[in-house]
């Protein structure tokens, strides 16, 4: 425990009930606090929020993100950090607490609570939880990592969640991940993935192409597809799962089956045979390319390639240099008909996990999608 | 090529906000409204993304003006007025490509537009599908809508909806021969007549608040309401509107409109669904059961009044008749105030009152629900002697939220009750902004959706309420009072209230 550890997460307490009195101590001085300067200080809390991490950035990441959440959605935060491999320690939990207000002129008291988890702590995490929620909230779990199969501490807290976060975007291996989350999918609801909301605006912009009766009917005629995401420098480990989303969105929209999954190509990329519902093929092909200023795993670039009878189309969204922006470009008979360009930023943690707070209800549409991808395994 | 039916790619619970391409045609473009209020909702739509791939704006008016000439306006108005700042240039460009402008100074000016919206078709796709916006003064309306009926400028394939601004009409008679009109050209459903507040997040928050909880719906009623209070209160004056506020004064200003329509949403029975048809038919009945205050009744019933030179905010404000561009002598109401009855199985009996008003002390619009005392009282009179009646209030405007007010016991020993405030408000629990609510009506006119849009019978109701109170007034069977500005309305007002032993609330 340093002197840093203290004034990141706050003071310390041994118990829950110590806890619980220490939280109160802390609140009331906020009050007190909020009084002397001639705000008053609302206590809200409409969601609780669990946040499991295994490394410390992460649940750092997490803590801070909270409390840039807090004006929008305040809540009672409950940051589990696990450590299965500390050696010497005796299983153990530590608990801190915090009451963070903002300043300015709409000061709001949340709560940040970090238990520290060593040993083998699988057994007793939910005893840990439990007592520490706010009752008749729901409970969100956002899972940091890649979220193991046939673990205890996994399951018990999955059953007190109303609603599971995940990020596909840190999956060690989203090939294999991706699967395993559409398989949990089919067992409960309410599961989401930044990754997917990272999805929505490219979504958005290739559903408007066919809003139109004029470009639609080149929906059923689709004979390839192309993504391109980032990755780093090196271009040793590649995070194909947005690409991967995004393929299992249109195929499962458009009802595309997977036939095979192709040898890698030279560059590493990933390449499918998939079949449209009228027989036809589509080919497919998720390129790893080296973008300057986009997260590994982030989209680049989204090109569809259609033919219907004589006429071919080609329907391209591509990311702009500045990270901002994005083109929307669809050229029939080799004549551009769309040009625009759109608002495309690349979303950070905070945006992403605010709007998924306020979706209680099931994705059918990211479930669907998962579900087109389970073939491709 | 084979038709597809719907946009698969569409699904879901993230997409569905987005209309099918259209143009939109925007009469009275050189006008306030498009400046303030129209180009800035619709740049704030592009980027969100929630405007269509193909979509093109051609504005119109009189006078001659170059295309470069009307985006340039354009922009200036929106990197003044949007609520999101400053505005992304990149967007805008992107947005401007599709912003044309045609002046109608005469009947030619409208097959050139014919002529450019045929472009736009072809260009970007747009399918026929054309939105055209009333956005001119109100004796504008009629020869706009006939000109496109005779130069047909509707699209041969596509929809094509008309939205018509407030004021609509001035009396029963007018707004019926509006509507005539507009008939000869748009079926009623293509037809979009705009009441801003119904746009508003809060006010749909009424039904929402209404006919998704359970737990205020069994109190909603007779038995358990004493009266509702409904309060749309502005601390300015009439600001440069001196011209059309002289001719038409507060009752057709904010009461045949707003105030009516807030009136509905609280006294409306549940609908069976939240689409168009069944809200409005619930509205429209609410309104047919308001009990019309004859002109022999307005002395009773009424109250209307006018500012007076006083203090608002500190500064010494003029009086009504010492505003630039008032008639000297003129009898515009600048305040109302009505008592209201609903005859039906849910309301006999419990009174709406409605008060209105200019130069009031400060802004604020809202709706109390006044529940009725305890029947039996068990604690002691000086005990209780803090205590009021259980009240709801929705609160529309500033700080939009919901407040209900309740008796709690002071913490000390003995026993002493005071009313207590449990207060919610929507800008703590969604530190989000709202939408504009001209963002939200001119999506919902794209996607043909008219749940928040006026319908024809609503309309009528309204003026049927409306029209003999004025013409009461016109007949002086309740004099206009005085009241100094900063205050809340004139003495006849507290009057009004008083006689059935209420308080006018404080907002």
């Amino acid at each position: 425990m340093t002197v840093m550890d203290e004034t990141f997460w706050g003071a310390q307490a041994t118990s829950v009930d110590a806890l619980e009195r220490e939280l109160a101590r802390l609140r009331r001085a906020a009050v007190e606090d909020a009084k002397g300067r001639g705000h008053t200080l609302a206590r809200a809390s409409v969601l609780n929020l669990v946040v499991y991490a295994e490394r410390e950035v992460h649940a750092r990441r997490a803590a801070r993100t909270i409390g840039e959440l807090a004006l929008r959605h305040p809540s009672r935060a409950i940051v589990l950090l696990g450590d299965h491999h500390r050696e010497g320690v005796i299983a153990s939990v530590r608990l801190h607490c915090q009451v963070p207000h903002a300043e300015g002129a709409q000061p709001v008291l949340y709560e940040q609570i970090l238990a520290r988890l060593r040993g083998n702590y699988d057994e007793r995490v939910a005893s840990v939880v439990i007592p520490l929620l706010v009752p008749d909230l729901p409970v969100f779990l956002w899972w940091t990592g890649t979220p193991p199969s046939d673990a205890r501490h996994f399951d018990d807290l999955l059953s007190l969640a109303d609603r599971f976060i995940v990020d596909s975007a840190d999956f060690a291996r989203a090939d294999r991940t991706l699967p395993e989350i559409a398989r949990l999918m089919r067992l409960r609801g309410g599961i989401t993935d930044l990754n997917w909301a990272r999805l929505t605006h490219w979504r958005e912009l290739i559903a408007q192409f066919f809003d139109g009766p004029a470009l639609r009917p080149f929906l059923a005629g689709v004979v390839g597809m192309r993504a391109g995401f980032a990755v780093d420098m090196d271009g040793r480990e590649i995070h194909p799962s947005q690409a991967l989303l995004l393929l299992g969105w249109l195929a499962s929209r458009l009802g595309w089956r997977p036939v095979e999954a192709l040898a890698a190509s030279e560059a590493g990329g990933l390449l499918f045979r998939m079949r449209r519902a009228d027989g036809a093929t589509v080919m497919v092909r998720l390129r790893p390319r080296f973008e300057r200023g986009l997260d590994a795993g982030d989209l680049s670039g989204v090109r569809i390639q259609a033919a219907l009878g004589e006429h071919t189309a080609e329907f391209v969204v591509k990311r702009a240099p500045d990270r901002r922006h994005g083109t929307a470009t669809a050229i029939v008979d080799g004549t551009l008909r769309v040009e625009r360009v759109v608002v495309l930023s690349a979303l950070g943690i905070r945006e992403l996990l605010g709007e998924e707070l306020t979706i209680t209800g099931n994705d059918r549409v990211y479930e669907d999608a998962l579900g087109a991808l389970m073939g491709l395994a | 090529m084979t038709v597809t039916l719907a946009n698969p790619l569409r699904d879901g619970l993230r997409l569905e906000r987005t209309p099918e391409p259209a143009c939109l045609v925007i009469f009275g473009a050189s006008g306030d409204l498009t400046k303030r209020k129209l180009m800035p909702a619709l740049y704030n739509l592009a980027l969100q993304h929630l405007l269509p791939t193909s979509f093109a704006v051609i504005g119109s008016a009189r006078s001659r003006m170059t295309a470069d000439a009307f985006r340039a306006e354009l922009h200036e108005a929106v990197a003044e007025f949007s609520r999101t700042r400053p505005i992304d240039e990149e967007v805008w460009a992107a947005f401007a490509r599709s912003i044309d402008y045609v002046a109608t100074p005469d009947d030619s000016g409208y097959d050139r537009l014919r002529e450019a919206l045929a472009r736009f078709d072809t260009a970007i796709g747009a399918d026929g599908n054309r939105l055209f916006y009333l956005a001119t003064p109100p004796a504008a309306y009629e020869p706009i809508v006939r000109a496109i009926g005779a130069h047909g400028l509707r699209g041969e394939s596509g929809w094509s909806r008309v939205v018509v601004e407030k004021p609509y009409g001035r009396d029963l008679q007018s707004a019926m021969r509006l509507t005539s009109a507009v008939q000869e050209v748009f079926r009623e459903d293509e037809i979009f007549r705009i009441d801003h507040y119904l746009g508003k997040e809060t006010v749909q928050n009424i039904l929402v608040l209404r006919f998704a909880n359970s737990i205020f719906e069994p109190i909603w009623t007779r038995q358990h309401v004493d009266h509702v209070q409904i309060t749309a209160a502005e601390s300015i004056g009439i600001e440069e509107r001196a011209g059309y506020y002289d001719s038409s004064g507060a009752m057709r200003d904010l009461v045949q409109n707003h105030l009516l329509q807030l009136l509905a949403l609280v006294g409306m029975e549940p609908p069976a669904a939240f689409d168009d048809r069944s809200v409005r038919d619930e509205k429209v009945k609410v309104l047919r059961a308001l009990r019309r205050i004859s002109p022999e009744d307005v002395g009773s019933l009424t109250v209307r009044g006018q500012y007076g030179p006083g203090f608002v905010g500190g500064e010494r404000v003029p009086g009504y008749h010492d505003e630039a561009g008032v008639a000297p002598d003129s009898q515009t109401e600048t305040f109302v105030a009505l008592k209201c009855a609903i005859d039906n199985w849910r309301w006999e009996g419990t009174p709406f009152y409605i008060r209105t008003g200019k130069r009031l002390p400060k802004r604020a619009t809202e709706i109390a629900i006044r529940f009725r005392v305890a029947p039996h009282r068990i604690f002691t009179r000086e005990a209780s002697a803090g205590l009021e009646a259980n009240e709801l209030v929705i609160r529309i405007q500033p700080d939009e939220g919901i407040s209900l007010i309740f008796g709690a016991k002071v913490p000390i020993q003995g026993l002493r009750i005071r009313s207590v405030n449990m207060d919610f408000g929507y800008g703590e629990s969604f530190m989000v902004d709202a939408p504009d609510s001209y963002e939200t009506l001119i999506l919902d006119a794209l996607r043909g959706d008219g749940t928040l849009f006026t319908r024809r019978d609503e309309v009528e109701q309204q003026w049927a309420f409306v029209d003999p109170i004025l013409a009461g007034w016109q007949e002086n069977r309740q004099e206009l009072a005085t009241y100094a500005a900063g205050t809340w309305g004139p003495a006849q007002a507290d009057a009004l209230i008083a006689r059935d032993g209420r308080t006018w609330r404080r907002p």
